[in-house]
């Protein structure tokens, strides 16, 4: 089990390594001098060469990339120029709006993913099926952005059933929470169900043909028994590797749909950085996109151990 | 563009198929597919003819009529500077056809290089390929955004993000057909006579990759309309007064609570070609991806075996079947 | 006599929906298993042997891909009108099943004992305490060491022997009149192979338990059966007592597998025997006898007309061929 969770660890640092490469070279893209195209045509020299200096540009590139990612290992993302706080801090004060909006839409995606993904897989070609089909070219269509403005066209505008856009922290009351973030989250839910239903399909025909659904159903078991206890159940490696793979795009597509909706995450710090050219936010977000795709994969991979004998008892 | 694409997969057809017109009628059996590709010619013509279909130029601004809704001389209806939504939209869908268009050729080019020298250099494929995973594990639209807030936000820029934000998918997908057409034996054969590397690379081994290069292709097209339309919407993509899909989604949103007509148009307008080319995609699938079709026939075998043997597939005579 | 028959199939048939059209897997199959016996079903792959089995449970899909026609009376109801819900009481309860293969018909998720147990809790009135404990007795039961352990490990924990002893004892679990045996020692070690039948035949014994036991194997056959159906193509070739059959076979297709028995005494000069060709493909049956193409005796009559299954010599066996007199005769004369 430790040999299993090592060995998972020692795949992912490979990926980390490149991934924290690109995010380091992102701003070796910028045409010019960073510092320069920062502070814009009316800085003064001191004022750019302290810029430079904070941003350790002059050290060789290596060197460079050394002591960011030595500072990014201990915690220490940069210091924003414009915020005057480190970029750590800043993502800790924008974490929660987008962690909750984005475990909401993937509780949602669940909830539907799961029971389509089913009904579609044990009636081939039946109601559930041909939805699914429709569903899944829709969910791959229609960008969550566009939905949630479709929503909001329809259910805020029109309807007035949800405000328009805001944000009440879960800390201030669930239900004022859930009254800002459904169309949000439902938004990024419907386009994310749709990825995972078609999984969950996938991997409940390829379940169905194994051997022991024949047992449980010789055995007398209820249809739904056998559909949920022993079929969803093996199928569910699949599944989890698709919802855990996808959380890293359902951070960014959170980010994209609280700029809409006026929520104060990451996706609203990110937007602001990007017109303020906030370079060391901007890394920093993206590199901590990438720590909690690592994360999650882990947690994936524990996850793995927990469903399957065979791999908790290796 | 398409009939390009159905003349290569006609090829490609008549290379690897058993029976080569079979393709073609599959894809035109597959009505989905045929749906998505007049839909993406249609919505091609009509950028295109924009300058004849609108009779009004997209920067063309009218202070008087402004947040018009859709009527006779303003079908879409007017944004806040009274410049024609109809008009725009058409404009906003032609950028995003010449971004999907130009960002699924270059994706497709450098995925297929990047496939075929990892699939044959096994040194070569651990580096490139390492790389290619670890750009694949960000979300498309945040990498390409960060890239974006440093280029610079403009055309082109927006193209050569994409491209690199997409390559990793081609070339994955490149890498894995192209390990199973170097494994097969007439490759073996073409290395034992002695013929180039490059040859065998480029002749032999890339022919076979091009189904899935093309229908990869195809939904990176689809994909980066997506990421174009959302990176223009925060701002981040497109320069404002340029009309592309986003730049008027983001504008119909300050106007959402009485101009419905600036949001849910282009939104039509984005969905639409989005549709049309994951429509196609689908269609080329069932028809190119040797993976769907060995897939497909390997199911009917299947359910052949299990109707026609008891447990096992062989049919072996009697003698070891019925001994002890 | 049809009141004492436990079960009693009545021309059955299983059809296939396939692209081909629609085929019969099994084609006008009659078939008895009295209270307490062990009656053998023998035959190739492809013969249709297993579609029987799972027909009398009716295992297969009858939404999409299989229909039944026919009649199969358990104590003298006929399984073919329950409803789902009755023939669920059925399963695992009446009547139980063992597969080919342990490892994939057992859920590698679930433990031993929750497997056992949800059969018992399924079909009568157990607390969750005492159905685990009724769990530990059917493993005992089965010979497996240390069951009070056992029944907290998982199937990649067990050998191969061991989880068909699980599934045995999940058959056994609500105590069926029934058990039917498809290839239960096919992936087994020969050592295991014989342990396993064994321990079929003790249950048959002590619990009074009707078998109907599917195999290719005709030395399984020999050791455990009571009684035997030959199937060929989907229809039984040949039914006898089993000393019957082995004294006395009345169709060219049994003695054809007789003799593709290998024995210790046989000339070792002379190669074994097979049977030459293939099954035929069931969207392509012959017209007439379907193992003409394939007997060394068939002539114009068999290739045209399909003789009917009827009592043949004098020890009430019954096969479906033209030719089985003449047959015998040349085989008492061959063996004196």
């Amino acid at each position: 089990m430790v040999i299993y969770i090592l060995r998972r660890l020692l795949a992912l640092v490979p990926v980390v390594l490149i991934m924290s490469i690109v995010v380091f070279l992102i701003i070796y893209l910028i045409p010019g001098d960073p510092a320069r195209v920062m502070l814009g045509d009316g800085a003064d020299e001191s004022t750019i060469q302290e810029l430079r200096q904070q941003m350790g540009l002059n050290y060789p590139l290596l060197e460079q990339y050394g002591r960011w990612i030595g500072n990014a290992v201990q915690g220490d993302l940069g210091r924003s120029f414009f915020l005057q706080q480190p970029v750590s801090t800043a993502i800790r004060e924008h974490l929660a709006p987008t962690l909750s909006l984005a475990l909401f839409a993937q509780f949602i995606a669940v909830l539907i993913a799961i029971p389509l993904g089913v009904r579609a897989a044990v009636n081939r070609g039946g109601l559930a099926d041909k939805t699914l089909n429709a569903y899944s070219l829709l969910g791959i269509s229609v960008p969550g952005f566009l939905l949630s403005l479709f929503f909001v066209l329809v259910f805020a505008v029109r309807l007035k059933w949800f405000p328009v856009s805001g944000f009440a922290p879960l800390h201030e009351g669930i239900g004022s929470f859930l009254k800002f973030m459904f169309l949000p989250a439902l938004s990024i839910g419907i386009v994310m169900s749709s990825l995972t239903a078609r999984i969950v399909k996938a991997s409940m025909l390829e379940v169905l043909h194994e051997g022991f659904v024949k047992t449980a159903l010789s055995k007398g078991l209820r249809q739904n028994t056998i559909i949920y206890k022993h079929v969803l159940r093996n199928a569910l490696i699949p599944i989890l590797t698709v919802v855990g793979g996808s959380f890293g795009t359902l951070v960014a597509g959170a980010a994209v749909i609280e700029t809409i909706f006026n929520i104060p995450g990451l996706g609203q710090m990110l937007v602001h950085a990007v017109e303020r050219r906030d370079y060391a936010v901007i890394q920093g977000m993206v590199l901590f996109i990438a720590i909690v795709y690592v994360a999650v994969n882990l947690a994936v991979d524990l996850l793995y151990a927990v469903v399957d004998p065979r791999i908790r008892l290796q | 563009m398409t009939d390009s694409t159905v003349q290569e997969g006609k090829q490609q057809a008549r290379r690897t198929s058993l029976i080569h017109s079979q393709p073609v009628r599959r894809f035109m059996a597959n009505r989905t597919a045929v749906i998505g590709g007049v839909l993406m010619l249609l919505l091609i013509a009509a950028s295109l003819l924009s300058p004849w279909l609108a009779r009004f130029e997209p920067q063309a601004v009218d202070v008087v009529s402004r947040l018009k809704p859709p009527s006779v001389k303003h079908w879409f209806g007017t944004d806040n500077l009274g410049r024609d939504v109809f008009s725009r939209t058409l404009n906003g869908t032609k950028i995003s056809i010449q971004v999907g268009l130009t960002v699924a050729l270059v994706s497709s080019a450098a995925g297929l290089v990047i496939g075929l020298y990892s699939a044959y250099y096994r040194r070569l494929d651990q580096v490139l390929m390492r790389i290619m995973d670890g750009i694949f594990a960000f979300p498309a639209v945040l990498l390409a955004m960060a890239m974006m807030a440093a280029l610079g936000p403009n055309v082109s820029n927006l193209m050569i993000c994409l491209s690199i934000v997409f390559t990793p998918a081609v070339a994955r997908i490149v890498r894995s057909s192209a390990l199973v057409v170097k494994e097969q034996t007439y490759i073996e054969a073409m290395r034992a006579l002695g013929a180039s590397r490059t040859r065998i690379l480029w002749l032999h081994i890339m022919p076979g990759t091009l189904s899935p290069l093309i229908v990869q292709g195809s939904f990176v097209f689809a994909e980066s309309i997506i990421v174009e339309a959302a990176l223009s919407f925060l701002g981040a993509g497109i320069p404002a007064p340029m009309p592309s899909l986003g730049n008027l989604l983001s504008e119909g949103k300050q106007f959402i609570y009485n101009s419905w007509w600036m949001t849910l148009f282009p939104g039509f307008a984005l969905i639409l070609s989005v549709l049309a080319m994951n429509w196609f995609g689908d269609g080329l699938r069932d028809m190119l991806d040797p993976h769907a079709r060995t897939k497909r026939k390997r199911s009917r075998k299947g359910s052949m075996e299990k109707n026609t043997s008891d447990n096992n597939n062989e049919k072996v005579s009697s003698a070891t079947q019925a001994s002890s | 006599m049809a009141s004492e028959n436990l079960l009693e199939i009545k021309a059955l048939q299983t059809h296939f929906h396939t692209e081909a059209g629609k085929v019969s897997a099994v084609d006008g199959v009659s078939l008895a298993v009295g209270a307490g016996e062990i009656v053998g079903i023998v035959g190739e792959s492809g013969c249709g042997k297993s579609v029987t089995a799972q027909s009398i449970l009716r295992l297969l899909d009858e939404k999409s891909q299989a229909s039944y026609s026919g009649e199969i009376h358990f104590e003298g109801v006929d399984l073919l009108k329950l409803s789902q819900r009755q023939m669920r009481g059925v399963r695992g309860n009446d009547i139980s099943m063992i597969f080919q293969d342990p490892l994939s018909s057992l859920n590698p998720l679930l433990t031993i004992g929750e497997q056992i147990t949800e059969t018992i809790r399924s079909h009568r009135k157990f607390s969750r305490k005492n159905a685990w404990q009724e769990a530990v007795r059917l493993l005992r039961l089965t010979g497996i060491p240390a069951p009070e352990r056992r029944v907290h490990e998982y199937p990649h924990q067990l050998s191969g022997g061991m989880r068909q002893r699980v599934m045995i004892a999940i058959a056994l679990a609500c105590e069926p009149k029934l058990l039917i045996a498809d290839e239960p020692t096919t992936a087994l070690d020969v050592t295991i192979q014989a342990q396993i039948m064994d321990l079929i035949a003790k249950l048959n014994r002590e619990l009074g338990m009707s078998v109907l036991l599917i195999t290719h194997d005709l030395g399984v056959v020999a050791e455990v059966c009571h009684r035997v159906a030959v199937m060929y193509a989907g229809q039984i070739v040949e039914t006898a007592d089993v000393a019957t059959l082995f004294r006395e076979p009345q169709h060219p297709y049994t003695v054809g597998l007789l003799q593709s028995i290998p024995s210790l005494d046989r000339d070792r000069a002379k190669p074994l025997q097979a049977v030459e060709g293939f099954v035929p493909a069931l969207h392509q049956l012959p017209k007439g006898c379907r193992f003409a193409p394939r007997c060394p005796h068939a002539d114009a009559r068999c290739h045209a007309v399909m003789p009917l299954l009827e009592a043949k010599g004098s020890l009430g066996s019954q096969a479906r061929c033209w030719h089985s007199e003449a047959l015998s005769q040349k085989e008492a004369v061959g063996h004196a």
